[in-house]
């Protein structure tokens, strides 16, 4: 493949060592935060969601918070308000946990939808208001959303509108024999304990790298033909927005700039077509399988 | 997905093919003459290419350098018509557009595609010329090109306007081609009669002959009809020239068989031997008092032009003297002009040389030519070609006392100043005689003359007969004619000519291939155009219809141009067939790509099944993502050859393994 992005290969490295046996799904996070995009895990508990989550931000020296949504949890939780400061007679904000640059969101499924929809206008917008006050969020901003199987009580699933936000929509799955073995024996590090010599610089120029790598016509041509066989009548699942053929194409640099290259080929597009377009297909609604975007590869046809 | 190679930058073109091209349009332009208008143009243009692809680097200097050898071949093209310098344009054409596809194709080694691929360019581009030669009309400068040098009359090879003795001697050894002469209907007039007159030196100084200005003796336009005849040289007019002394123009009150066809190669000097009938050819043709044709500027092509006969006795024949014809400088040789006077005595009727002036009487010019004759046989005179050079002073004394050896030049000059002292009007003429009747296995059977036919003879004036031809030559020989292969000396002077070895059997098939395409080429005029056209369109022979034709030509073509042009769009770019191509053999062995699959998955699979393809396969896939997806980057064209080099290799491979 090429010359690897080294620094990029030693955090994957790094990472590895926190999530046994899970290279590609962490090589997949990785591209999500290249491509400045949120990312949406969903599983079952206990699969590693936070470790990743942890490991991810501690791999760029970023500032980590984690909030688990409860069904009461209100928006000015997330954002923080307005204090009445006695002594000196007027309002402090205080920043709530959005205000971080990594924020695992836990269970975001189970908070109301009023809080969810705060939570996603932060994630758009890159700023909060409170009280007719606009605060600007840190940069980086990452927020990775773990959310339960949709078929666990009491929930309200994220609408398609706002599933749309999300880049990438990870499933982490069961390890392998191996690599729980591995685990069983106590050889997985801790978050904690990831070492990395790569700042928050160093991610947001790792960050505009991606927005230059190339991409040709005839890659322009084969996103296009995916996007518009997902629009095809009588095709199952729902179109794929502008939005995000935006997002498969940010996607798919970020994955080439990781695997070395300076410009994007269709199995790059292959690649993350899954994670970035099946909960843009199947709007939430049918869970862990690929099932959609593999038939829309196949419907795109032609050996690219 | 396979690694990337890093791909070599070449020096873009660089390879051997155009210089190969060069080298052709030089061996093409071999005899143009350089300073006419367009070999002066043509020959800076083939300087100017090998320079410029001398110090070519980028891939727009080798498409220049290409344009300018087309454009250098079309222009020796107008010159030289000549078979073997149409095959030598031909071929660099093909060569130089095989540089040029070497070029495009990004280096591309397989001479053999490469030479087939521009020789499938220069076919299509085939029919369009043939209809362009045959409809396009023949515009005044254009279709007359090889007319237009002003310049370069200088004699370099051939006859020269100055006969001084020895100048000749180097001429039989040329064996350069003069003329090809055709008799349709007729077989070779006999060896006696094969004499071609060319120039005549009217003007002696004691040394050497000079021609006449032309512009002073030129009596009429050959092209006119009003100067009489055509004067063709010594012929027998019973057996070949039927009198006819009609408007040359007029083909048609000629008898059948009495029209000769006559290519004449282009030598350099400005006259050529005799009239030509198609037009536009013969418009610089002038024909002079003595019989001689002249052609107003450079002959720097070939010409080919039909003869009419000439009668019996021309009117250049009975074109009285001048005082030109008897003048002498007295003294240059003392010993000559003593014998000369003995003959003026016994020669009853000599005249001298004002009452020559006066248009006198000179009834002894017989007598003395008698005289002449009976002198030099006994003289025993040797004939030769190698001679040392005579002194400048009284050189025809030297040769006529003390040398006694010498070739035609000189007896002619010495029996012509002879006869002048006796005051006898005489010249010296110079052309060719015999030739080489050549029956070749195709086409029809020529006369062959070469620069090593060269002769030179005299003409004496006898009242009441005309300009009589004399060739002291023939006395020295002992009455063998030159000819005559029995002789000796006509052996030597004949050399190989009438020898044919085996070498000498091919080249008279190619100088008939030659005369047979020469015949073709330069003789569709413009005459024979409106011929075709009128046979073509009948009634309606005005250049409206040629014109129409030329519009649908135009419109089929360019409605070919676009359909072609919109079937190569509708096929997809060439990395899509090259990968085609690949896949299409793929299917026959079996290995039919998934839905969805993309091309380095469908390679790994391919690399399981087909081990042996690995390295190869890699290579493939890795340069077409390359192109496909790359960055445009300097070398495409080197890793598009590279691809289409693997793409060949991998399709042989597979195409072996199936069978």
């Amino acid at each position: 493949m090429g010359t690897m992005n080294s620094p990029v290969q030693a955090l994957i490295a790094a990472i590895g060592q926190v999530l046994l046996g899970k290279e590609h799904q962490v090589k997949l996070a990785l591209a999500c935060l290249l491509a400045r995009g949120h990312l949406l895990l969903e599983d079952l508990p206990g699969t590693g969601k936070t470790s990743l989550a942890e490991a991810l931000s501690r791999g760029f020296g970023l500032d980590f918070r984690r909030v688990s949504f409860t069904s009461d949890l209100l928006p000015a939780d997330l954002t923080g308000l307005n204090v009445f400061d006695s002594q000196r007679s007027r309002f402090d904000f205080h920043p709530g946990p959005l205000f971080s640059q990594v924020l695992l969101a836990d269970e975001i499924n189970r908070a109301s939808p009023r809080t969810q929809s705060a939570l996603l206008e932060a994630m758009a917008n890159g700023r909060v208001s409170v009280d007719g006050i606009s605060h600007p969020l840190p940069e980086p901003f990452l927020v990775i959303a773990t959310q339960n199987g949709l078929d666990q009580g009491g929930t309200a699933p994220l609408p398609e509108s706002q599933l749309d936000r999300f880049l990438m929509r990870l499933h982490l799955g069961f390890p392998t024999r191996e690599a729980e073995r591995d685990l069983l024996q106590g050889q997985a590090l801790q978050a904690a304990q990831l070492a990395s010599e790569l700042t928050a610089a160093h991610l947001q120029a790792l960050q505009q790298q991606v927005q230059t790598i190339h991409t040709s016509p005839a890659l322009l041509d084969y996103v296009l033909d995916l996007l518009a066989r997902s629009r095809d009548s009588g095709r199952p699942g729902l179109p794929l927005s502008p939005r995000a053929g935006l997002a498969l194409l940010a996607a798919a640099r970020a994955w080439s700039l990781i695997a070395g290259r300076d410009h994007v080929l269709p199995e790059d597009v292959q690649a993350v077509l899954t994670p970035v377009c099946e909960h843009r297909l199947d709007g939430g609604q049918i869970r862990g399988e690929a099932t959609l975007s593999s038939r829309l590869l196949g419907a795109a046809g032609g050996l690219r | 997905m396979p690694p990337l190679k890093a791909v070599p930058l070449k020096v873009a073109g660089g390879g051997w093919l155009p210089w190969l091209a060069v080298g052709l349009l030089t061996a093409a332009a071999w005899g143009v003459a350089p300073f006419s208008l367009l070999g002066g143009l043509s020959l800076s243009l083939l300087v100017l290419t090998a320079l410029k692809l001398r110090e070519a680097k980028q891939r727009r200097e080798h498409r220049l350098v290409c344009l300018l050898q087309l454009v250098t071949a079309g222009l020796l093209g107008a010159q030289r018509g000549d078979l073997g310098s149409s095959l030598l344009q031909g071929l660099a054409v093909v060569v130089a557009l095989a540089g040029l596809l070497q070029l495009e194709l990004g280096g591309v080694s397989n001479l053999a595609s490469l030479l087939r691929r521009s020789g499938q360019l220069v076919l299509a581009a085939l029919p369009m010329a043939l209809a362009l030669f045959l409809l396009f009309p023949r515009l005044g400068p254009f279709a007359n090109l090889g007319g237009l040098g002003k310049f370069g009359a200088a004699a370099t090879t051939g006859l020269s306007t100055t006969l001084e003795p020895g100048t000749i001697a180097s001429l039989t050894q040329d064996r350069s081609p003069a003329a090809r002469v055709a008799f349709p209907g007729g077989g070779p007039p006999p060896a006696s009669q094969r004499l071609w007159r060319v120039l005549v030196h009217g003007q002696f100084d004691g040394q050497s002959w000079r021609s006449l200005n032309a512009a002073s003796t030129e009596t009429g336009n050959a092209g006119a009809g009003n100067a009489g005849p055509i004067a063709i040289g010594e012929r027998d007019p019973e057996a070949i020239f039927g009198g006819s002394d009609a408007d040359p123009n007029l083909g048609g009150r000629q008898p059948p068989g009495a029209k000769q066809v006559w290519l004449s190669e282009a030598n350099g000097f400005a006259e050529v031997p005799w009239s030509g009938e198609g037009l536009p050819l013969d418009r610089h043709l002038k024909r002079d008092g003595q019989g001689q044709l002249r052609h107003d500027g450079a002959v720097g092509v070939r010409k080919l032009y039909s003869l009419a006969a000439e009668p019996a006795t021309p009117a250049w024949r009975r074109q009285a003297p001048t005082a030109q014809d008897l003048q002498m400088t007295a003294g240059t040789n003392p010993r000559l002009e003593i014998l000369a006077a003995g003959w003026r005595h016994q020669a009853p009727g000599g005249v001298n040389a004002a009452d020559a002036a006066a248009g006198s009487r000179n009834a002894g010019g017989a007598k003395a030519v008698a005289l002449a004759e009976a002198w030099f046989r006994q003289q025993g005179f040797r004939y030769s070609l190698n001679n040392p050079l005579l002194p400048k002073t009284a050189p025809l004394d030297a040769l006529l006392f003390e040398r006694r050896q010498g070739f035609c030049g000189h007896y002619a000059s010495a029996l012509s100043a002879l006869m002048r002292a006796a005051g006898v009007p005489a010249r010296v003429v110079s052309g060719y005689r015999g030739g080489t009747w050549v029956v070749p296995l195709g086409g029809s059977a020529f006369l062959d003359l070469r620069q090593s036919d060269a002769h030179a003879w005299s003409e004496v004036w006898i009242e009441g007969e005309g300009w009589r031809t004399v060739d002291p030559t023939l006395w020295v020989l002992g009455g063998a004619t030159l000819g005559d292969p029995s002789s000796p000396a006509v052996r030597t002077a004949a050399a190989a000519a009438n020898q044919a070895g085996p070498l000498d059997w091919i080249a008279r098939q190619w100088w008939g291939l030659d005369l047979a395409w020469g015949e073709w080429w330069l003789g569709f005029d413009q005459r024979s155009q409106e011929l075709l056209l009128q046979r073509l369109l009948g009634p309606y022979r005005d250049w409206a219809g040629a014109l129409l034709v030329m519009a649908v030509a135009l419109t089929l073509a360019l409605g070919l141009a676009v359909y072609g042009w919109l079937r190569r769009r509708g096929e997809g770019d060439q990395l899509q067939q090259e990968l085609n191509q690949l896949l299409r053999h793929c299917a026959r062995n079996g290995l039919v790509p998934q839905p969805g699959e993309s091309l380095s998955q469908f390679g790994g699979r391919l690399r399981q099944t087909r081990p042996l393809l690995g390295p190869e396969l890699e290579d493939f896939v890795g340069l077409l993502q390359q192109l496909r997806y790359g960055r445009p980057g300097d070398c495409q064209r080197q890793v598009m050859a590279r691809l289409r080099r693997c793409g060949q290799s991998l399709r042989r491979q597979l195409r072996r393994s199936r069978s």
